[in-house]
């Protein structure tokens, strides 16, 4: 009964810290995709003087993607009804160019404003609409989500690494007695705490399992009706089967840290 | 007989040399001696014998044991040289969550002796201190007299060099005391098992010859 709790205590504070990691993973993708989302939903419109390339642009700024030419003669033909085919062709040739601009990556607002600045320091650029209010409310709200979650997370880990430190405390107390008495009959470093390590990895293998289990019944069980659209929609990224590796790795890094602390701390307690 | 111990205007001391517990000894103790270390109370008796086993650096001079000098010996050295020494303690120093067995094989299993030999001596050792049944049971089911019956097993059980008892019989009924002595002069007397016993008091009864050293005021001095 003590030996469950023992786990349980050490195996807690550290699924606290995965369910962490696998959050921000998560997170990170599902953000990623709504970037992206927010990327390809995002254009400006450039006017120019003269026919533009691709290339003329991204001299003047690195992230425009894709270049897209809105056909003049439709917008003639949409402010000129009822005039004569001669008079469409003088606005025709007095018409600027007009360009549907997407951009390389997500960019947020200073970004924008910095794209702006240098497509309208070109002499050929006669105006740049970038129609930031929708998308910087949208980026801001995002933002904000993504440092609550952060916060969230960080505070969870560091409450964990207290517990996980707590119960190093009572493992150094509980093997102290056997570390002691094995370094006097002449045990080795490893020897001595080689039954600490493997009760940590088990702990670790465990903790790494239900971390992965209960993101799995997330991912294909509740997501799909979850009735969320994000979920249902992005079900695939809310879990990655790399994702364990990653969680049993991480999980190893922190209990091969407790067990070392033990370990260093009982060193030479016979003198 | 060529010496096991050898200790040269050895000086120990505790809180980095402030504390001089033993002041310039010098002594030896040759292999197969049977040896008793008394004196009053805080005269330094453990502190010597911890140096004995390595848990003690000497403050000054040299002191060398089993052909190892603990004055310059490494991590690695001191654990090689620990396999060799049986270590028996007043307060038992066993691991209660260990079986009897698995208490008294401790020497073997960091040694890495195979589990079968392990039991076996277990079984003849534990048969050898009258605990033949208790073999799977905790020490803290054992009474004091038994706990340190198991101690000795433990310290005989890789046939050691030397054994370092510290008050071996110190929280023992006389009977007890008896059966601890008893096991040993046979370890001393069969193995030619050298062996120094940290005591406030020799017993009355003793059968084989021994040395018997005194400390007082920092130095060891041999009483003859």
């Amino acid at each position: 009964m003590r030996s469950i709790k023992n786990h349980l205590m050490f195996i807690l504070p550290l699924i606290a810290i995965l369910l962490g990691i696998e959050f921000y993973l998560v997170f990170d993708r599902t953000t990623a995709s709504y970037e992206k989302g927010l990327k390809d939903g995002y254009s400006m419109l450039v006017v120019t003087t003269k026919p533009v390339t691709l290339n003329d642009l991204k001299v003047l700024n690195s992230h425009i993607g894709s270049i897209e030419s809105i056909k003049r003669k439709n917008i003639v033909s949409q402010i000129t009804q009822g005039i004569g085919k001669e008079s469409q062709d003088e606005i025709l040739k007095q018409l600027p160019y007009f360009y549907d601009v997407r951009l390389d990556e997500y960019v947020p607002i200073r970004g924008l404003n910095k794209i702006k600045q240098d497509l309208e320091s070109s002499t050929f650029i006669k105006r740049v609409e970038t129609f930031g209010s929708s998308y910087s409310s949208s980026y801001r709200l995002f933002s904000f989500i993504k440092f609550i979650l952060k916060l969230f997370i960080f505070f969870i880990s560091i409450v964990s690494v207290f517990l996980i430190v707590k119960q190093m405390e009572i493992w150094k107390y509980e093997h102290r007695q056997r570390m002691k008495v094995m370094e006097i009959f002449g045990a080795s470093l490893m020897l001595r705490s080689g039954i600490l390590f493997r009760m940590a990895i088990v702990d670790a293998f465990f903790a790494t399992v239900l971390t992965s289990a209960i993101f799995l019944y997330i991912k294909f069980e509740w997501a799909p009706i979850s009735g969320i659209d994000i979920l249902m929609q992005k079900q695939d990224e809310l879990f990655d089967m790399n994702d364990m590796g990653l969680l049993f790795l991480s999980s190893l890094c922190i209990v091969i840290f407790a067990v070392y602390s033990v370990v260093i701390s009982n060193k030479g307690v016979e003198e | 007989m060529s010496n096991i111990i050898n200790a040269q205007n050895l000086t120990l001391a505790y809180d980095n040399g402030e504390k001089e517990i033993i002041r310039q000894a010098t002594f030896s103790i040759k292999k197969g001696e049977f040896v008793f270390i008394t004196g009053p109370s805080g005269s330094g008796k453990s502190t010597l014998l911890k140096a004995l086993y390595g848990a003690l650096k000497p403050q000054s001079g040299s002191l060398v044991v089993g052909g190892r000098d603990l004055s310059k010996i490494n991590t690695r050295k001191l654990q090689e040289l620990r396999t060799h020494l049986g270590i028996i303690f007043q307060d038992y120093r066993l691991v209660n969550e260990w079986t009897v067995e698995k208490n008294v094989v401790l020497p073997l299993m960091i040694a890495g002796y195979p589990e079968d030999v392990q039991k076996a001596q277990a079984q003849r050792l534990l048969k050898h201190v009258k605990l033949a049944e208790y073999t799977h049971k905790y020490p803290l089911e054992l009474s004091g007299g038994e706990q340190q019956r198991v101690g000795v097993a433990r310290a005989l059980s890789k046939n050691p060099v030397i054994i370092l008892a510290d008050e071996p019989t110190g929280n023992l009924d006389e009977y007890s005391s008896n059966v601890i002595w008893d096991l040993m002069e046979n370890a001393c007397q069969q193995l030619k098992t050298t062996i120094v016993v940290v005591t406030h008091k020799i017993p009355t009864i003793f059968s084989l010859p021994y040395r018997h050293f005194i400390i007082e005021h920092g130095g060891v001095y041999e009483v003859n």
